[in-house]
């Protein structure tokens, strides 16, 4: 019976502090205050640097110029963060504001959560005016605004320096060098390891998009409303041939579960080539500062060199507490930020930052240069079930369960089907 | 005990209440909206505006490849992953059962993969299946039996191999307590007079420890049939699915569907089927059992 | 009757092969959270970490960020609230189910069976819609009802099969002493049950502190996540994944679960003889 007492004394405890513990949950600081805080979705890497100078330096800065606001900043993963957003819309527990891919705004404002800043804020046009104006067109829809710039990228070729002088490949400005210099630099190592001359990480359109259309193909017609005689055109087809064949011959890889993360790969003399972002000088100098390698433009095929324009905007949900939203909006594309971002490895896009001697000096500057003729995926609000369709498509080609023009063909057809919705 | 008086009517409806208000708040409720939102239109435009379409969701989930595949992969997982355990977990049991120094010793290390978690125990896994992970590196460099690296995680039925044997190696260990317990329950004398009749270890296995646990067999069989239709962590975490959806199993590719894409009305109906598969399971799964006892009264 | 040595030994290797298999895993994570994230791609990978090489670093990192013990303390709350409610709410359940005849007692028992077949994962869209609309998304209210109720049919079941077993003669003796039900359960059923109650709390602590689907679903801010969901967003990043962070953050988060299932050994295996649950 003694034991029995002990267990129950146990229960009782627990019981006890669960309870208390749940009622200082109750007395969280949200009740306390009058403070209004505004929540910001995010896809900055929890452990990245651009995460650190988000909370450490801009939020309490900003929080320090504007008392009475407090900025709760929750990271998501990317694809995740999408995801949440479409759930939070659906179920009215949306954020204030978020930093969304410049892919994904039309799809948000078709389901009628954005603010049309233009016309909700009376200052906007002072504010955009601040913005340049090719980051600013992102946010357009129809005839409005619904989101403000803030940052912007592209991808250009990153090639271990050592890797090429071993193999005596010098670095490719053309498509035809890039395709025989990621044959010459796979094959194994000196301790009987794979290498691969080029890592690509997934099969999206932020993926192949280069190749297509730097192979002179294209996605959709210049209209946006249709997709067949685009992405199943002879030089579509042409450049995901060639890449699938790569894969095939062990050139190329990246995109498997079983793959070493591009980072790691690049890192460890694994992969000789790929086409990245800004981002991955700051990451590779984290990870592996005595690697060398040297970045180069995206090489030039028939269609020019053509890389795939990325960046992210800002935009406020109709749910937002708009005031205080604004500001922390306004806040996140004034000088400071952007100056304090561009230290991170992200493009700036306000115009006076810009202009800045840390930014002029920055490790990005090869990527102003691409942006110029870098193009943007389909602005479309379908885009992100397109960009699915996209990967399964390709994914079948591999498996050899398609060949490349039966699976271009029928995704054209399921494409046009979804621009029409 | 009887339950005369108006203050004892009282007392046994306080402590049935809060269970009550539990169950049929957060599981009746979900179970019968459920029902309703697989024969409903409901999706991110139109969550606040549900429209009856009759059996569209199950005839757009009956059609679609992807769920066949992910069915498929289920269905694959649980005949591979259940009979494995069982025979595995059963054979630890009778070794443990057979030894008399250091029992609880190997009791508790064999149940260590039982309460690791799920998250955790999928990326040690994905760690170690790893194209270039130490695995591949000890079946090529170390033992030598493949030239190459094994590509685990990268296509449908090694990625689900991987899952497999996770399964597996986690089950084990719940498996050998079971059966250890219900072991320890069959009669000594049975196994003394089988000697005498100068039964060997195998006709002893076959005439007396299987008859004598066949109640646990069956528990077990339907829990880990439940269990194996309910893998998820371990695909989310190992393979994501990957590559395009070709691992996916039921749950993954509902949950894709639903927090994906929004067609939360196309995943209720797949939760739906899932539910109505399980419930047939049982039913064969216990008139089978039924069966084979009767064989085995009719043979004895 | 003798058995020969060599059975024995034979019996004995294997176990140990067994358990080394067992155990090679979580092994394997330790090792890797004791060495520099750059040594994770060394050639030729290692099974332990070269001497010199060997690193708290890991830990030091996860142990510096408060994070790490918010996503700690949000774990401990919800287990322990979802393991205190289950307890109260399902032994009063079981009482009542294994004790007293009422209308509709056999229906409810049969519902309450039937829900064990169905996994809980099966019912997240409807329980979200729910979580919806009880405005829990986001909050750790979002978790604990929802974990009480999945894991209420268990631990009913089990329980109510234990106190069915309670002989009447006791509860009797204490009726005629005047005691009345409130009385008979707290002081009489509960008590008995204990090993019951304790087995069960030890499979929903377990259950409550590794779910991962739920969570992930319900919980969005970093001060609200808990262990599962900070451990898998560690690794949600996938072009660069820090696999010594995440191991070593799994590694401390698996020690209470191991301190439990230490300290309450017994219990494990009474629970799981008595009605067989699976944890």
């Amino acid at each position: 019976m003694n034991k029995k007492k002990k267990f129950l004394a146990i229960m009782l405890a627990v019981v006890l502090l669960s309870l208390s513990a749940i009622a200082a949950g109750a007395m969280s600081p949200e009740n306390q205050t009058e403070e209004i805080t505004i929540d910001f979705w995010h896809h900055y890497s929890a452990q990245s640097a651009e995460n650190e100078t988000l909370v450490n330096v801009l939020i309490p800065k900003f929080e320090s110029e504007n008392p009475g606001i407090k900025v709760n900043a929750v990271s998501h993963e990317w694809a995740e963060l999408h995801n949440k957003i479409l759930i939070s819309a659906g179920t009215g527990s949306l954020p204030d504001v978020a930093r969304c891919d410049i892919a994904w705004l039309p799809e948000f404002q078709k389901m009628g959560v954005l603010v049309p800043l233009d016309q909700e804020m009376p200052d906007f046009a002072d504010v955009s005016g601040k913005l340049l104006e090719s980051a600013m067109s992102t946010a357009k829809i129809q005839d409005h605004y619904y989101g403000l710039g803030l940052n912007t990228n592209t991808k250009i070729l990153f090639y271990n320096e050592k890797m090429l002088k071993d193999a005596g490949v010098a670095v490719p400005t053309t498509m035809d060098e890039l395709i025989s210099a990621i044959k010459a630099l796979s094959g194994t190592n000196a301790d009987g390891q794979q290498v691969w001359g080029w890592d690509e990480p997934g099969l999206y359109g932020w993926n192949l998009c280069p190749f297509i259309w730097s192979f002179g193909g294209s996605l959709t017609n210049e209209d946006q409303t249709v997709a067949t005689g685009y992405i199943n055109s002879p030089a579509s087809v042409k450049a995901i041939d060639t890449f699938v064949s790569l894969y095939k011959e062990g050139a190329l890889t990246g995109f498997n579960s079983g793959d070493i993360p591009m980072t790691d790969g690049f890192g460890t003399n694994r992969y000789a080539m790929m086409l990245e972002g800004p981002w991955k000088i700051a990451e590779l100098q984290g990870a592996y500062p005595d690697l060398a390698y040297g970045t180069a433009p995206m090489p030039a095929g028939e269609g020019g060199s053509v890389s795939v324009l990325g960046g992210e905007d800002i935009a406020m949900f109709n749910t937002a507490k708009k005031e205080a939203a604004w500001k922390f909006m306004q806040f996140m594309t004034s000088d400071f930020a952007q100056i304090e971002m561009a230290k991170c490895g992200q493009i700036p896009v306000n115009k006076s930052a810009l202009e800045d001697a840390t930014v002029k000096n920055a490790a990005f500057a090869p990527f102003l240069e691409a942006i110029k003729t870098a193009k943007a995926r389909p602005t479309v609000a379908a885009w992100s079930e397109m960009d699915n369709e996209l990967n399964v498509a390709v994914t079948a080609i591999i498996n050899g369960e398609k060949t490349t023009q039966q699976a271009l063909d029928d995704l054209a057809g399921v494409w046009d089907q979804l621009l029409t919705q | 005990m009887k339950t005369k008086s108006n203050k004892n009517k009282i007392q046994i409806f306080l402590l049935l209440l809060p269970g009550l208000a539990v169950f049929c708040f957060f599981t009746v409720y979900p179970i019968i909206k459920l029902f309703l939102m697989s024969f409903s239109k409901w999706d991110f435009t139109s969550m606040r505006q549900q429209e009856f379409i009759g059996l569209q969701n199950y005839r757009e989930v009956l059609a679609d490849k992807f769920f066949w595949t992910s069915f498929t992969n289920t269905i694959v997982y649980t005949l591979v992953t259940v009979p494995l355990q069982m025979i595995l977990g059963l054979f630890v049991a009778i070794l443990v059962n057979g030894i008399k120094k250091f029992q609880v010793t190997f009791r508790v290390l064999n149940y260590l993969p039982v309460i690791t978690s799920w998250v955790i125990a999928s990326l040690i896994f994905r760690y170690v299946f790893n194209t270039e992970g130490l695995l591949n590196y000890f079946l090529s460099q170390v033992l030598h039996v493949t030239a190459s690296n094994i590509r685990w995680l990268d296509s449908r039925w090694s990625g689900l191999t991987v899952a497999m044997i996770l399964g597996i190696w986690k089950g084990i260990g719940w498996n050998m307590v079971i059966f250890l317990a219900a072991l320890q329950q069959v009669p000594i004398d049975l196994y003394e007079a089988a000697a005498i009749d100068g039964c060997n270890g195998i006709q002893k296995f076959f005439k007396i420890t299987l008859p004598g646990i066949k109640g646990t067999i069956l528990f077990v069989w339907v829990m880990l049939t439940i269990g194996g239709f309910n893998v998820f962590t371990s695909i989310k975490m190992i393979t994501g699915g990957n590559p395009a959806h070709q691992t996916d199993t039921i749950l993954t590719w509902m949950y894709y569907k639903a927090f994906s894409t929004g067609k939360f009305g196309y995943s209720a109906a797949v939760s739906f089927i899932m539910a109505f598969t399980l419930g047939i399971m049982a039913i064969f799964q216990f008139k089978a059992m039924r069966n084979r006892d009767r064989e085995l009264e009719e043979i004895g | 009757m003798k058995e020969k040595k060599s059975v024995i030994f034979f019996r004995y290797a294997l176990l140990t092969i067994g358990v080394i298999l067992s155990c090679l895993p979580m092994i394997y994570m330790i090792s890797t959270s004791l060495r520099p994230n750059g040594a994770l791609y060394e050639y030729p990978p290692r099974f332990f970490p070269k001497l010199q090489d060997v690193t708290v670093e890991n830990y030091q990192y996860i142990i510096s960020q408060n994070k790490f013990y918010i996503n700690f303390f949000n774990s401990v709350i919800v287990s322990v609230s979802t393991v205190a409610l289950a307890a109260i709410i399902s032994s009063g359940l079981a009482f009542v189910i294994a004790r007293f005849q009422f209308p509709g007692r056999k229906v409810l028992f049969g519902f309450i069976i039937i829900t064990m077949i169905i996994p809980g994962t099966t019912l997240i869209v409807p329980q979200f819609e729910l979580a919806v609309k009880l405005k829990v998304v986001n909050k750790l209210w979002g978790l604990i009802p929802f974990y009480t109720a999945w894991v209420i049919p268990f631990s009913t079941f089990m329980i109510k099969g234990f106190m069915e077993n309670i002989p009447d003669e006791i509860i009797e003796a204490a009726t005629i002493d005047g005691a009345d039900i409130f009385t008979v359960f707290f002081r009489i059923a509960i008590p008995l049950s204990t090993p019951a109650i304790a087995s069960v709390s030890i499979f929903n602590f377990l259950t409550a502190w590794e779910e991962y689907p739920w969570a992930n679903t319900v919980i969005n801010d970093n001060a609200i996540r808990t262990l599962p969901i900070a451990i898998a967003g560690f690794f949600g990043q996938h072009q660069f994944t820090q696999w010594g962070y995440v191991f070593a953050m799994s590694a401390l988060s698996l020690i209470p679960v191991i301190l439990v299932f230490i300290l309450f050994q017994k219990y494990f295996v009474t629970g799981l003889t008595a009605g067989s649950v699976k944890g």
